[in-house]
């Protein structure tokens, strides 16, 4: 009998590992997926808000695909149970499905913070589809936002609020913004810019309650309230792992897995969000809820789903944010306590670079820049480069201490592309994603 | 399939190769709209090009999370501009430094080989950029381990 492979969640980490199974199975298996939502890609979500796309641009794939693909979908649906004695899983209509081997790869959920009138209508997060869509067709050009968090999240959707023509307040409770992504003098920054794009911020500022206020929202703080006409909620996200409670599957922060992405129970892969697995800089445990991980943990699955057996050698930490046309990016251990670093700053421009070390090689970094700065684009995949190829930068270190604006010759003369060219992911070239095999 | 090999040491710095690229690219002749740069060795007295190896993990076609970046009919990773969105994940997930972004059009782009007939390497005076059917390499290590050695001496 062909092998049942189930899929539970059709984002990043699910769609890639049915990709996967399709481009490295030597015969053709059975792919269920039950996905509460349509397979849609969120990281494209800031740019249907600022209708750049369509919405019809955000699906990663369309029925028709998923029939092309030979994928059995349950959509809508979602599961509620998993017998990893039975080999099981029920979904909430009660239809059992059985399995040979199944990831779990059910994503995270956005978090309100706990205050009183966060539930209001009116009052909205911005993490699925179905909350996208609520917040369109609320901002109108002259409409007055209010952003709570200053966090990732929500500045992935800043420039879309200001592009149609909103004004912005964001509100953070913590002392400063950014606070996973960036340090203090990146934030510093950042928010420097905010103020001078007409973008105004409030740190340290706890929201005590929200009302409603004759069709607007009134925001309650210690001192001066704000009233708007949108909140947008964007204080954090949660795992969503409720629904495995009581299985035999080993959940710490995330879901354990080992370096074939599998968790306490063999045959029950875990990815993306949910997964707690090898961190490349630090080889500890992580959950690191982003987009790359996801794609990587889904098509490691993929691949062993297939019966391959890939070892991942663990995910980076990287991201990127635009704010007016100013680039932020982190990479790896930005934040690490015991690296050595080295930093340097053009507040005018603004730019700012800091580097972090383990001995001679670059572990984290933090890169901010202008987006027209052609040196800030190149410099910002060559930082990536060094710290995910892990070089030996040997005397280029302190060159690069010296000048953390230069790390071109730097990255060319450690011979850092010989070290990079031979890895992939799979341990064989990427096919493109348009030539997954059709399997009807 | 071919790929572009660069010869550092035949590079005189004139940057034609720049200003075919942004043309071939974008319709200007504009270096900054180049995916082929040329850096400067040992203060501006000796020169290399420098742009996609078109790698086998092709990070950024992997990172796109709307199947933005293919496969060209000569091999090369290829930005689809009706598809791309302008989230620069690419640009993050290369790691070495050869995808751009332009923010006029909020799209990446990157080194397509121009379809097979790279106007970098028609270009080029002294052939340091040809087209040729080899694996792709580090072409420049060697040359910029010997071009860097005073400055590297001087940083200490």
């Amino acid at each position: 009998m062909a092998a049942r492979h189930l899929i539970i969640g059709g984002g990043t980490a699910g769609m890639n590992a049915i990709r996967t199974i399709r481009e490295e199975e030597s015969e053709k298996s059975s792919i269920t997926l039950v996905s509460a939502e349509r397979p849609y890609s969120r990281m494209v979500l800031p740019y249907y808000l600022d209708r750049s796309i369509a919405e019809s641009h955000v699906f990663t794939a369309t029925a028709r695909v998923l029939a092309d693909w030979g994928v059995t979908a349950h959509l809508g649906k979602r599961v509620t149970a998993l017998d990893t004695a039975a080999n099981t899983c029920t979904l909430d209509d009660g239809t059992a499905i059985p399995y040979d081997d199944c990831l779990i790869a059910t994503g995270s959920s956005a978090v309100r913070a706990p205050v009183p009138g966060a539930d209001l209508p009116g009052v909205h997060s911005f993490w699925t589809l179905d909350e996208a869509r609520g917040v369109i067709a609320q901002i109108q050009p002259g409409s007055h936002v209010v952003m709570v968090g200053a966090g990732f999240i929500a500045f992935t959707i800043l420039n879309s609020i200001l592009s149609l023509g909103a004004k912005l307040t964001i509100v953070e409770i913590a002392p400063r913004i950014l606070p996973r992504m960036i340090d203090d003098t990146g934030a510093a920054l950042v928010q420097t810019w905010l103020k001078d794009h007409g973008v105004t911020v409030r740190t340290g500022a706890k929201v005590a309650r929200i009302e409603d206020a004759k069709g607007k929202k009134r925001l309650k703080f210690a001192s001066g309230d704000l009233t708007c006409d949108v909140v947008i909620m964007a204080t954090g996200i949660k795992t969503n792992l409720e629904w495995l409670k009581g299985s035999a599957v080993k959940v710490n922060q995330g879901i354990v897995v080992d370096d074939y992405l599998r968790s306490s129970v063999p045959n029950v892969y875990a990815g993306g969000d949910v997964a707690e697995g090898r961190d490349l800089i630090s080889q500890k445990p992580a959950v690191h809820a982003i987009e790359p991980t996801a794609q990587e943990h889904g098509r490691v699955v993929g691949a062993n789903m297939a019966g391959k057996n890939v070892r991942y050698r663990g995910s980076l930490i990287i991201n990127i944010v635009e704010v007016c046309h100013l680039d932020v990016a982190s990479f790896g251990a930005w934040d690490d306590a015991g690296a050595e670093a080295a930093s340097g700053v053009k507040a005018d421009r603004p730019a700012y670079r800091k580097l972090l070390w383990r001995g001679d090689r670059l572990t984290g970094a933090i890169i901010l820049g202008r987006s027209g700065d052609i040196w800030t684009v190149n410099d910002v995949g060559m930082l990536k480069g060094l710290v995910q190829s892990g070089v030996s930068l040997g005397r280029w270190k302190e060159y690069l201490k010296k000048n953390p604006f230069d790390v071109k010759p730097a990255f060319i003369a450690s011979k850092t592309t010989s070290t990079l060219l031979p890895e992939t992911v799979l341990g064989r070239p990427s096919k493109a994603p348009g030539e997954t095999p059709v399997a009807v | 399939m071919s790929v572009l090999r660069l010869h550092p040491q035949k590079c005189t710095g004139c940057l034609r190769c720049e200003l075919a690229c942004s043309y071939m690219q974008t319709g200007e002749f504009q270096p900054a709209k180049s995916v082929i740069r040329v850096s400067p060795f040992e203060g501006h007295t000796s020169y290399a090009p420098y742009t996609c190896t078109q790698c086998a993990e092709g990070w950024c076609m992997t990172a796109c999370p709307v199947g933005a970046i293919t496969i060209n009919a000569v091999g090369a990773k290829d930005v689809l501009d009706d598809k791309c969105v302008g989230c620069k994940l690419c640009t993050i997930a290369c790691p070495y430094g050869t995808m751009f972004y332009d923010p006029g059009t909020r799209k990446a782009f990157k080194c397509n080989l121009c379809g097979g007939a790279p106007a970098c390497a028609e270009a080029c005076p002294t052939a340091a950029i040809t087209y040729e059917d080899v694996a792709t390499a580090d072409w420049l290590g060697d040359f910029a381990v010997e071009r860097t050695a005073r400055v590297l001496a001087e940083a200490r």
